[in-house]
């Protein structure tokens, strides 16, 4: 087995709605894996069943070679899966910043005496973080909200927010539900971009639902091609590009 | 909406180090006040600490947890009783008044921690407070019940603290001390951790951190910043009574949070200076100072839903809080 995260033979039947049938592929680390399908074709079920936000019919997951089928979402993080959702859970009460740095919590090398008493090391830990934080968000051009109310942000702007503050807890893989949608075309640019310097440069792997297939073919390293819960294609985006059942099924090309 | 957010380099009126200059300020006070005057000045200081304790659950962690009489009553008891049968200085039964607050901060936080929150924490925990006092009331042998247990000498360090003004400095260096630390703590990974459990607790927990933890601190830190406020209560009463720390005590500090601002530890300063200045003010008026307590927590939560630092927060971001540091 090889692989940051397997999927073998992985199925989901709902009462009787095959939602996923024998699903198996793997994630690199270090690539951007995009999944693809058309509406229906079972990858937001995907996304839930590598989360565990849906047990498996049948089949195994396996992340960093241990099995993650069967755990709860809690503890499917907790192993280093993370994901954002379409409408994700940003506390509204704090600032962009804020919101970020609730990411980097657990990176921030203080105690509780040393933040009380305010000693230096706790207070320059406190700084690098916030430096930190910053950093990340010039990542997506968001530095200039830093300082705004979440809850004043627009739908794609808390997105990026999102995702920022997923990419700042250092995930070994990050799941993104469709991550450019609702963003405006440059953002959406910017948003694929950033995605796949995070792969490269800091080694986060990325499994990726996109509807913007221009996005996918130009962003992604791999592609999986789901079609009414099954897996019709797997490769590289001038493969797939050419794939004959993949023109058919999802392109829309006869 | 605004694409760059400016970068100011902040002048001494956008510094929070302006705060600095309050107790410096306060500091002149005795140089003019009479006895009476210092007297109320000191229990502001109490009043201020029991707010800040308090808005820590209340409005930082946002648990309806009502047991801050039950930590007030338990510092003030717990300062009684060290000094009179320990032989304790002050000094040190503030340690004892801040460690048992914060105990009864830990036992607190059980309950929310085992999933009652809400109308059963908030009765629950009010419970808590009842049968403390039940307990002052009872423990005669150590209490003498209602009649109140005096204080000998107060003193700190070998020094006497039995004038108004001894006791305001004292106090004035544990409430700069007690609120200092405890801004430290709120502009940090600590405050963000109980806003974000505040927000949203599953999604706290997915980013790592560990709510179970945050939720016992916050109520031992609130628990032990109430007992110190209870100690101070004793040093400055002299005796301690079951019947201050009653239902209606716990609804003042409530008002008191809610007035300055839940959540908001400037709030809990201005709650508390306010709450407890203001009705003392209207008590030459007689029959005047419920009829104000009332009007005054209706008007504010009418009009201010976020208490009246949001007033100065309009006025300037100095008033608005923040839980991080550059």
């Amino acid at each position: 087995m090889s692989g940051l995260l397997n999927l073998a033979d992985v199925s989901v039947h709902f009462s009787g709605l095959k939602a996923l049938t024998d699903v198996s592929f793997d994630a690199h680390a270090g690539e951007v894996l995009a999944l693809i399908g058309p509406n229906g074709a079972g990858k937001t079920t995907l996304f839930n069943v590598i989360s565990g936000y849906v047990q498996p019919t049948a089949g195994e997951i396996h992340f960093k070679g241990e099995p993650i089928q069967g755990l709860t979402p809690h503890e499917v993080s907790a192993k280093g899966v993370r994901r954002t959702f379409q409408n994700g859970g940003l506390f509204g009460d704090m600032t962009v910043l804020e919101n970020i740095l609730t990411g980097l919590h657990v990176q921030i090398d203080s105690n509780f005496f040393g933040l009380l008493l305010g000693t230096r090391k706790a207070d320059e830990a406190e700084r690098a973080a916030a430096a930190r934080a910053r950093r990340l968000l010039a990542l997506m051009d968001m530095d200039g909200f830093a300082d705004q109310q979440v809850k004043s942000l627009s739908g794609g702007q808390q997105r990026m927010v999102e995702i920022v503050r997923t990419i700042a807890t250092e995930p070994p893989l990050l799941l993104l539900d469709e991550p450019a949608v609702g963003l405006s075309p440059p953002m959406r640019a910017r948003m694929m971009e950033v995605i796949k310097r995070l792969a490269g440069e800091e080694g986060i792997s990325i499994l990726l639902i996109e509807h913007a297939i221009d996005l996918v073919m130009a962003g992604s390293d791999r592609i999986v091609v789901l079609n009414s819960g099954q897996k019709i294609a797997e490769g590289k985006p001038n493969e797939i590009r050419e794939n004959r059942e993949v023109l058919e099924a999802y392109l829309g090309y006869a | 909406m605004t694409q760059e957010t400016p970068k100011v380099k902040p002048s001494l009126m956008h510094n929070t180090r302006i705060f600095y200059l309050v107790p410096l300020v306060a500091a002149i006070i005795p140089f003019f006040a009479n006895d009476y005057l210092q007297f109320m000045v000191n229990m502001i200081m109490v009043y201020v600490l029991v707010t800040v304790g308090f808005n820590l659950v209340i409005g930082n962690l946002g648990q309806l947890a009502f047991a801050n009489t039950a930590f007030f009553g338990i510092g003030a008891y717990m300062t009684a009783i060290l000094m009179n049968y320990a032989g304790f200085t002050f000094e040190i039964a503030l340690v004892g008044a801040a460690i048992s607050g914060g105990l009864a901060g830990l036992l607190a936080s059980i309950t929310a921690l085992r999933g009652i929150r809400i109308y059963y924490l908030a009765i629950i925990t009010l419970a808590f407070g009842e049968l403390m006092r039940w307990v002052y009331i009872h423990a005669e042998s150590v209490t003498r019940g209602t009649d109140g247990l005096p204080l000998p000498d107060v003193t700190v360090f070998g020094m006497s603290m039995h004038s108004e003004t001894a006791k305001f400095y004292v106090f004035l260096v544990i409430t700069v001390l007690v609120v200092k630390g405890t801004s430290n703590l709120l502009k940090s990974r600590v405050g963000r951790a109980i806003l974000a459990i505040r927000d949203n607790e599953l999604t706290t927990a997915s980013l790592g951190i560990s709510t179970a933890n945050y939720i016992i601190l916050t109520f031992v830190w609130s628990g032990s910043v109430v007992g110190v406020a209870g100690a101070m209560f004793a040093a400055s009463t002299e005796r301690v009574f079951p019947e201050s720390f009653g239902l209606t005590e716990v609804i003042v500090h409530f008002a008191m949070v809610m007035v300055g601002g839940a959540g908001s530890l400037i709030g809990s300063v201005i709650g508390g200076v306010v709450l407890t200045a203001l009705p003392e003010y209207f008590r030459q008026f007689p029959g005047m100072e419920e009829l104000f307590f009332g009007v005054i927590i209706i008007a504010v939560l009418l009009f201010l839903p976020k208490g009246l630092v949001s007033l100065l927060a309009k006025v300037s971001p100095l008033f608005r809080e923040r839980y991080y540091r550059e």
